[in-house]
């Protein structure tokens, strides 16, 4: 034993001395307390990570409040934006979609490329973070900055030189510099949704030489703003929208609208709700077997609290002694807890740098994160403890002295019991032993089950995102390469594509830029112009599966319907802001719940009579031979019309090594997670069964029952629990599992829920081999017990 | 507490003055009277044997003289104070400060060593021995780092009695403190009591389904179902060492 200090009062030496007999149970319930708390100190810290490393980046470099989009405008009018009340300030820029030739890609990549100001070469808004390299001589027509994972990506150096197909002409640019932007936080291609920095890159160039290449000499076709403090974002947008009005404006949005922004704000905010499910689950676990392991010790100690009772300590000293035991056997849990979140914390930041590109992003918990862990410790601490310390209160002195009365055996369900006749004595045993202490035999499933419903929730999410592929990539959108033209081009395109090596069919898809309003609500999306029964792209609707565009008017994405506050049958207000403008009032035929994007869908061939021309198409969908592929591709990258290109294999490939392995972490530390409270909660209550029953048990073993036999006593009540657990864990993970699923659902995109039987299937195996193990433990135990020294001791 | 006119009272020698002790224990038709108006007053340093058949109370006696316990109706004054209108904390307070127990069941904290279990006593009284001292007036100083599980358990009930008197009490409570202990043992663990009594000047109170020891008692109680049936001076007290069973 070790020695203590001189010190150190006799309780305390008491309480030391029971937690190092208690140290296997101890263990336990660190672990799961780690857990939990390792989980609140990475999601907290993370949260605030990013949100500061979020704010300062924006501020420092200027992030726009306001992002507005026309056709062409004027120098001038940039002079207008900037003197509008509210506005700080007020830049132009050129940006255009392209395609890039890179040596050893395959492929056509896509690329956004920025116009620089003339004077002084850095944006005023969204300021770049030069990474490497310089900014482009103005003088030099063909120096331009490259986004830096694209860069890295691409495998691009400094001094390389790149091929553009921009509006048509081939350019030959050459990377000076690698950069990073408020703007592309979160860099996506146009229609992704997970950033593949292999195939999209952002480029800037100098102002007049993007301006010849665009054939758009001093003019703009974007405006960003930096609002004052204090102005009113919505009022701004609206005037601006009015100033664009004229010149082909596609709507101002805010920054809330942005789409790196929003994917970061959509990140956060699920942060936030994996905090405020996840721990509380594993704390509430931990609370509970701080009260099974403290009452079952209060329960052996009542002798010595009626003692210490009888010689004048008072109740709340003893109160406290046990209350301070409940909370000295948590520490190493929130030491652990503490060491573990701030671990994974650092590996979150590591992960989310794959994703989400900031020029710093540290995590640092803060003292605070540390703070709030502890306090909720002690929180759940004292919950667990609440109930037994009460009953220390309780109990009367004179009655804690007198010897326990024997266990009740008398009740119904036990007699009952004892009438089934085909049951032999060790069975009876262990069900009136489940029968005598109903409430903690329930509690232990509950536990057991909260494990399994853990795992079933959190592995669930790979199948939810493994549903989220299949319908974007195997139902819905079934081309092999999908392109976006630089401008709306009428159906002639079509067949020029269709001539091209290794084309089999191919389908337009037309996007029209539009605001939709209803009443005083107002969002600009796209227009999408379905084609029916199309093969290549369709409609598919999470619970309805496939369906067909609407005949007149409208069909609504689930999240725009929620936007706008409408539903079948009410009336759109739609004004098309390109082409000639048109101003519609259409019906809502129908809402479809799709898994990403904000869409709101019309037949394709509705559009011309809506558009007043014949409709264009801005991009299509191809199936291709894939043994033609590189034919196909090297045509491509010559076509001036392709500006967009994405390919469903890279994509998906990409979804595989981004999400797959991100959520693979994330599922063995969930997996891990569950384990370890499957193991608390069945290993402590192995321990319980066995303090109790150790007489019975060794006194059976007196009078000749085997090893094996007596194991079947304590272990087989284990198993009941367990096994009453499995139904109730499944239950609950499919249900947290669709809390989950929805509470990812944000308005970017709708998670669909697809639990698959084999995840259950699996967690119940993992259950069942995390018991298995811990009564092997105990059964070890069991077996090393001293007959004579149990018997001794009197309880 | 102390109403004035006790305070005048001719008994004022009295440790205890208990009148009209009685005990229920639950209601109605399944109500056990414990105790049925017990009346006794215990001087100050006496030695008492408490004896009487199992059940007929003397637990329940001790218990509420000793502060474990309520009273259903009767007074208990101890100096002059009426104890039986103590609330919990002055309860404790009595305890703490004024009282000592011994079990028969020893009731030592098995996590603890014999100066441990002293010193878990110690520590909350005001002007107690030191564990060492205690030990070594029960002749236990040599096992003072032993556990419970390495002492006998004679040794055990020593330990017990070294934290009664550790904290200098005025009064000891001693239920059956030779009741699982062979007769020669019973002796040294008596011996010890008698010891403390005499040369501390501690009254005790001890109880016991054994005759011969109210041979070493200035006084004997013998309760029978509830009732005092018999209360008589021993003026040849004798020595524990001469007491055969
Ligand atoms: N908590 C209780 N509830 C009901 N009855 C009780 C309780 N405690 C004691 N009794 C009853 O009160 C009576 C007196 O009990 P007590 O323990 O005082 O007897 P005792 O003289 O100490 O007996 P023993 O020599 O066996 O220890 C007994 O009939 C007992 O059954
Ligand atoms: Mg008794």
């Amino acid at each position: 034993m070790v020695r203590l200090p001189a010190w150190l009062g006799a309780l305390d030496r008491k309480l030391l001395r029971d937690i190092w007999r208690l140290r296997s149970q101890a263990f336990a319930i660190a672990l799961v307390i780690a857990a939990g708390i390792g989980m609140v100190v990475m999601s907290f810290g993370m949260i605030r990570s990013l949100e500061a490393t979020r704010d300062a980046y924006y501020d420092r470099y200027r992030f726009a409040d306001i992002f507005a989009s026309a056709r062409r405008f004027s120098e001038s009018l940039v002079n207008d934006v900037q003197s509008l009340d509210g506005v700080s300030i007020a830049e132009g820029r050129l940006t255009s979609n392209g395609t890039l030739d890179i040596p050893g890609i395959a492929e056509p990549i896509t690329t956004r490329i920025h116009s620089l100001p003339r004077v002084g070469g850095m944006p005023r808004v969204n300021a770049l973070v030069l990474r490497s390299g310089r900014l482009p001589n103005p003088v030099r027509p063909d120096e331009v900055l490259a986004s830096e994972k694209f860069a890295d990506a691409a495998r691009i150096g400094l001094g390389d030189t790149i091929e553009v197909l921009l509006y048509g002409k081939k350019q030959r640019l050459r990377v000076v510099g690698t950069a990073l932007s408020p703007e592309y936080v979160y860099a996506i291609g146009p229609g992704q949704i997970f950033p593949d920095n292999r195939r999209f890159g952002v480029l800037w160039m100098g102002e007049e030489h993007l301006a010849a290449a665009l054939n758009s000499s001093n003019a703009y076709n974007e405006v960003l703003i930096r609002l004052e403090h204090g102005a009113v974002a919505p009022e701004v947008v609206r005037r601006v929208d009015n100033l664009l009005e004229r010149y082909g404006g596609r709507g101002a949005a805010p920054r809330s609208d942005q789409i790196s922004d929003r994917f970061l704000e959509n990140e956060l905010s699920q942060l936030g709700q994996m905090t405020a499910i996840l721990p509380p689950i594993f704390l509430g676990v931990a609370a509970f077997l701080i009260n099974m392991v403290l009452s079952r010790l209060v329960e052996s100690e009542r002798e010595i609290i009626g003692l210490l009772t009888a010689f004048g300590y008072r109740n709340r000293a003893i109160m406290w002694h046990y209350a301070k035991l409940a909370l000295v056997l948590s520490l190493p849990g929130l030491v652990l807890g503490l060491i573990l979140g701030s671990w994974m914390g650092r590996g979150l930041a590591g992960l989310y740098q794959e994703f989400f590109v900031f020029p710093f992003l540290t995590y640092r918990a803060g003292s605070d994160v540390f703070l709030i862990s502890c306090l909720i410790t002690i929180t759940v601490v004292l919950i667990g403890a609440a109930q037994t310390v009460r009953r220390i209160g309780r109990l009367k002195a004179a009655e804690a002295m007198r010897p326990p009365v024997p266990p009740n055996y008398s009740g119904g369900i036990a007699r009952l019991i004892g009438k089934i006749r085909k049951l032999d004595e060790p069975t009876r045993i262990i069900l009136r032993g489940l029968v005598r202490r109903p409430l903690r035999s329930m509690l232990g499933s509950f536990g057991v089950a909260a494990a399994l419903g853990l795992y079933v929730a959190s592995a669930g999410s790979m199948d939810n995102v493994g549903m989220m592929t299949d319908l974007l990539f195997h139902q819905a959108n079934r081309a092999d390469i999908s392109v976006s033209f630089a401008e709306p081009r009428d159906e002639r395109v079509l067949f020029e594509l269709e001539r091209l090596p290794g084309v089999m069919r191919v389908e337009p898809v037309c996007y029209i830029a539009a605001t939709l309003s209803a009443g005083h609500r107002s969002r600009s999306e796209s227009l999408t112009g379905m084609k029916r029964d199309s093969d290549l792209n369709r409609l598919v609707d999470i619970d309805d599966g496939l369906v067909q565009p609407p005949v007149k008017g409208l069909m609504l994405s689930t999240i725009l319907a929620k936007q706008l506050a409408v539903a079948p049958g009410d009336r759109v207000e739609v004004n098309i802001t390109e082409g000639r403008r048109p101003h519609l009032t259409l019906p809502v035929r129908s809402i479809l719940k799709s898994p990403v994007g904000n869409p709101a869908y019309v037949d394709f061939a509705s559009l011309g009579p809506l558009m007043r021309e014949t409709p264009l198409a801005s991009g299509a969908y191809l199936s291709v031979d894939p043994d033609q592929a590189d034919a196909l591709y090297r045509k491509l990258k010559a076509m001036p019309i392709i500006a967009g290109f994405s390919q469903r294999a890279a994509a998906l490939n990409g979804i595989d090594e981004t999400v797959g392995e991100t959520m693979g972490i994330v599922t063995l530390f969930n997996t891990a997670f569950s384990a370890l409270i499957v193991f608390g909660v069945v290993y402590n209550n192995a321990r319980i069964s066995l303090a109790e029953r150790a007489r019975d048990l060794v006194s059976l073993r007196v009078l000749g029952y085997q090893r094996s036999e007596v194991s079947y006593i304590l272990l087989g009540e284990l198993a009941l629990i367990v096994i009453a657990s499995l139904p109730l864990g499944a239950l609950f993970g499919y249900y947290l599992s669709q809390y989950l699923a929805s509470s990812m659902s944000g308005d970017l995109f709708v998670m669909p829920f697809a639990l698959s039987t084999a995840t259950i299937a699996f967690a119940i195996l993992l259950v069942l081999m995390t018991a298995a193990v811990s009564s092997l433990f105990v059964s070890s135990r069991l077996n090393r017990l001293d007959l004579v020294s149990v018997l001794k001791t009197r309880e | 507490m102390a109403g004035p006119a006790l305070s005048r009272s001719p008994q004022d020698e009295s440790l205890y003055i208990i009148r009209g002790l009685t005990k229920v224990y639950g209601e109605g038709p399944t109500a056990v009277h414990a105790l049925r108006g017990i009346d006794l007053e215990l001087p100050r340093s006496a030695m008492v044997v408490l004896l009487g058949a199992s059940g007929s109370g003397k637990s329940t006696f001790l218990n509420i003289v000793g502060g474990l316990d309520e009273a259903t109706d009767g007074e208990v004054f101890f100096e002059g104070q009426e104890l039986t209108a103590f609330g919990p904390a002055e309860l404790t307070e009595y305890r703490r400060n004024s009282v000592s127990f011994v079990f028969q069941f020893y009731n030592l904290v098995a996590s603890l060593t014999a100066r441990e279990n002293v010193s878990l006593i110690t520590e909350i009284a005001d002007d107690p021995m030191t564990p060492e001292e205690a030990l070594a007036l029960v002749g236990l100083e040599k096992r003072i780092d032993h556990f419970p599980s390495q002492l006998s358990g004679g040794e055990q009930q020593r330990v017990a009695i070294a934290r009664a008197i550790a904290k200098r009490p005025k009064v000891m409570f001693c239920d059956e403190p030779t009741g699982a202990l062979d007769s020669q043992t019973g002796v040294i663990v008596l011996d010890a009591l008698d010891q403390v009594n005499r040369e501390l000047g501690t009254t005790t109170l001890l109880i016991t389904h054994n005759v011969v020891i109210a041979d070493m008692a200035d006084r004997l109680l013998r309760f029978a179902d509830g009732e005092l049936v018999e209360d008589r001076d021993n003026p040849h007290r004798v020595a524990p060492s001469e007491l055969r069973w």
